[in-house]
């Protein structure tokens, strides 16, 4: 683009839910030939949001950036969490960007991700913002039954964007689109429908308008390719019309299946990992887009990609129309004592999705909530700061409740948390408790604590870390 | 001291249990009833100048709306004045405090504590564990009545040894005391193994650690020491009481093996009576969970601190050991109908102290019982009180 700064990459990220559930197990649910593979599944505390966060997450510690010097935050997702609502506000809040971050929240199509990325490094090529992340995810909801299901699946990707420092470069891009419909999710509907017909899908839309992008591409010759494969063989198809060498994100679809609009550049982000010329390509919605990003080095974040996504825990049918929330339990489940909507939840908001908490100037105890602490608990001091607490620490005592009303589920594990900073905090446990243990360390990660009302409330759990 | 002097000169309770044909109202009056016929010389309702009435679930259904207006008509009182007193899981200890001071202080001469709770008009799943969705949306969330009190025992039996057995050894023993007190909401003698294998709660604590939900009330009357003799030639006297709070969330805690708001009131209370806790003939203390007791006893300053397991295993808290402790039962197996709790533990103290204990009778040798209650989020308050036989105190 002549007359704009070039647009580097300093990081990047991904995520992925722990949970997989094998298509041979939704075949044997419905009695039909059950295929092959499997897909991630989000576990009941983990959506779109959790996964982008733990991806932006890992994205901006890779870049080695200060959260608060992120000044433009770019999500693409196809679901976002809140149907209207602050979705990107939460977000922002909990990665801890800059209180002035802009931005935008793309979503309607598997394409919204690539829009994320356009949209951030046109900013970040205008100056607009100095430093941007780009977070896609998604958790596709399928129809149960239908035949898509076995194939949607669920991740997310982040990259951090700037004009200085990085090892990768933003290149040409191409974007063609037919206005048709494939797999979409009507007004009011919950669940992601699938095509209509597989074979008009792949004759009359996909194709074309796919391997159009992809043969714009080609010419810059891309040593690795991330292509949309939405039924676990277009991808092949598209790879072969432009003689792709390599399809990195073969493995990221064999591992989490579909992840709608993370698809394109969870697919890629792990391939930066080695210089070259590498092509992103995303499909939904009638449209698609693909990207070239230049690799001069190894991108900071890239070779962890594959550990970030890979290893889930088998999950059975049940458990996943459970997670879903398309199993539900009869009879009323127990409300919130405190309603997402009221006043105490706006006087937290804030302390609760940054993990503040407030330091005595005198003694210099960290006090936890601030709101909830207007003088210290250690010495009685009226004189607080607010600072952002260690997001790592160690158990130093634990209960697993097993015995609680609808919607909670058993086992509940819940642990007093010593912080690397001196604070201590309470907070659920992203475990079954089974290997929880005194002295376990553990890092603070942003999870769903409760969906209600039709709406989900965001707080940080603690996971414990993987043994030395 | 220029306070008068409080003496205790009626009380009783009724049968706890799942009450589910009593109302609030036909429970304080069947209370009432008892501690004005436990009056020796006998006691005409009216002579009641003033009530303080404990009440701590008032979430709970009948209980919503409830002050101190309830309670006198309940009992054809009408008029009297009456406070109700809500301080979490002491509140009847925390009423029999307020009561005390109301006569120590001269205003009345004759007072009326009564607690009375309901807690089985709900279903378990709306009343007792709806709390898990209750409060701070994120630090309480999950965090039924065991998850309050379980991470001590975690902690408790990491650093001091203490086993599921120990813990268990507790409500074995409370259980057996129960099956001998008529009053109590289980009558049945259980085994170590029977807590063992009983389904788990809240991990360390099972089914059996744990306190069951009662209704119940119970009620003591209260009199100036100087016209004790008009009600009966047995008085107990009231030798100190203690209350002390802590930080309400866990998080806030400086330790998970003690109950720090115990320890401090139990500091005030002996001071006040002027005892050590090697005085105590029998206490009965707050047991909502196993563990609670395994602390209390520490806390108290009955055994060292650490001991707590082993000396209950060992059979130094039975009704014949060392310091017998929850003679009664306590609320493991005699119940905790939250606000009457208190007083029910002050009515165990006084048949001790006076020898009406029938098969749970201990030996009292220095004439002194205590009572216990902790409580609120994260047992941020305790309110102990300390009765005795004696008129030389």
């Amino acid at each position: 683009m002549p007359g704009h700064a070039v647009v580097r990459i300093v990081g990047v990220g991904a995520a992925a839910p722990g949970l997989r559930l094998a298509a041979a197990d939704i075949g044997a649910a419905w009695n039909r030939k059950g295929g092959k593979g499997r897909a991630a599944l989000c576990a009941p505390d983990e959506d779109t949001l959790t996964l982008a966060w733990d991806a932006g997450t890992a994205a901006v510690e890779a870049a080695g950036a200060d959260p608060t010097a992120i000044d433009g935050l770019w999500w693409g997702c196809g679901r976002p969490p809140f149907a209207d609502g602050p979705s990107h506000a939460v977000l922002a809040n909990a990665l801890g960007l800059a209180h002035h971050a802009t931005g935008a929240l793309l979503s309607g199509s598997p394409h919204s991700g690539i829009e994320a990325l356009l949209a951030a490094a046109d900013a970040v090529s205008a100056g607009s913002v100095r430093t941007a992340l780009v977070v896609v995810s998604d958790a596709i909801r399928p129809g149960p039954g239908t035949g898509y299901e076995q194939r949607a699946g669920a991740g997310a990707a982040a990259l951090v964007l700037g004009l200085e420092g990085g090892t990768a470069t933003l290149g040409v891009r191409a974007t063609r689109s037919r206005p048709l419909l494939d797999r979409y999710r009507g007004d009011g509907e919950t669940d992601t429908r699938d095509l209509y017909d597989g074979r008009l899908f792949r004759e009359e839309i996909f194709v074309p308008i796919v391997g159009e992008v992809a043969a714009a591409l080609a010419p810059l010759a891309p040593s690795v390719w991330s292509l949309p494969d939405p039924d676990g063989r277009l991808g092949a198809v598209i790879a072969k019309q432009v003689g792709a060498p390599l399809v990195a994100s073969t493995a990221t679809y064999a591992e989490v299946g579909d992840s709608g609009s993370a698809a394109a550049l969870l697919g890629i982000v792990g391939a930066l990992d080695a210089a070259g010329v590498a092509a992103a390509v995303a499909y939904g919605g009638g449209r698609a887009t693909g990207i070239i990003i230049n690799v001069e080095a190894p991108v900071a974040g890239a070779a962890r990609v594959a550990a970030m996504i890979t290893d889930g825990t088998p999950a059975s049918y049940t458990r996943a129309l459970r997670n879903r929330g398309q199993l539900v339990a009869g009879g009323e489940t127990i409300p919130m004592g405190v309603p997402p909507e009221s006043a105490l939840f706006a006087r937290g908001a804030e302390e609760m999705l940054q993990l503040l908490g407030a330091r005595c100037v005198d003694c210099g105890t960290i006090n936890t909530p601030p709101s909830l602490h207007p003088h210290c608990t250690a010495c009685g001091g009226p004189k607080l700061e607010a600072v952002h607490l260690a997001r790592t620490g160690t158990v130093h005592t634990y209960v697993v409740n097993y015995t609680m009303p609808a919607p909670f589920e058993a086992p509940l594990p819940i642990a007093v948390i010593d912080l690397d900073d001196g604070a201590r905090i309470m907070l659920q446990v992203d475990d079954d408790g089974t290997d929880l243990a005194i002295g376990r360390r553990v890092r603070l990660v942003l999870r769903r604590y409760a969906y209600e009302r039709g709406v989900p409330v965001y707080g940080f759990k603690a996971k414990p870390l993987q043994e030395a | 001291m220029a306070w008068n002097r409080v003496t205790v000169v009626g009380a009783g309770l009724i049968k706890m249990g799942e009450l589910f044909d009593q109302s609030y109202e036909q429970m304080a009056a069947g209370a009432f009833a008892a501690a004005v016929e436990a009056v020796d010389k006998g006691f005409e309702p009216h002579q009641v100048e003033a009530a303080f009435v404990a009440t701590q679930r008032g979430t709970l259904w009948g209980q919503e709306g409830i002050g101190g207006n309830t309670v006198p008509t309940a009992i054809g009182l009408a008029g009297i004045p009456c406070t109700r007193i809500e301080n979490a899981c002491p509140s009847g200890s925390d009423a029999f405090r307020v009561g005390a001071m109301a006569v120590a202080s001269g205003v009345h001469d004759v007072v009326l504590v009564i607690g009375v709770e309901k807690m089985r008009d709900k279903s378990t799943e709306e009343g007792l564990l709806s709390r898990a969705a209750a409060g701070h949306p994120i630090f309480t969330r999950g965090e039924t009545a065991p998850v309050l009190f379980a991470p001590f025992a975690t902690r408790h039996m990491a650093e001091f040894g203490t086993t599921r057995e120990m813990l268990a050894s507790v409500a074995v023993k409370n259980h057996y005391n129960g099956a001998r007190d008529p009053y109590a909401h289980f009558q049945n003698e259980i085994t170590i193994d029977d807590v063992m294998k009983s389904p788990p709660v809240c991990y360390p604590l099972h089914l059996l650690d744990c306190c069951p939900q009662t209704d119940g009330a119970a009620a003591v009357l209260l009199v100036n020491a100087e016209r004790a003799n008009e009600f009966t030639d047995r008085p107990v006297w009231v030798a100190g009481f203690g209350v002390a709070t802590d930080h309400p969330y866990l998080h806030e805690k400086d330790s998970f093996t003690e109950i720090k708001a115990t320890r401090i009131a139990a500091g005030r209370a002996y001071a006040m009576a002027g005892i050590e806790p090697t005085e105590v003939d029998c206490a009965e203390v707050h047991d909502c969970f196993t563990i609670t007791e395994i602390l209390d006893i520490e806390d108290l300053g009955f055994v060292a601190k650490g001991r707590g397991g082993i000396a209950s295993l060992e059979g130094e808290t039975t009704l014949t050991g060392r310091i017998p402790v929850n003679t009664s039962g306590g609320l493991l197996a005699k119940g905790h109908p939250i606000g009457a709790t208190g007083v029910a533990q002050i009515t165990e103290c006084w048949w001790q102290l006076r020898g009406d204990a029938g098969d749970r009778q201990v030996e009292i040798r220095n004439g002194y019982a205590l009572q216990h209650n902790a409580g609120g989020r994260g047992s941020g308050v305790a309110v102990i009180n300390i009765l005795t036989n004696r008129n030389d105190t």
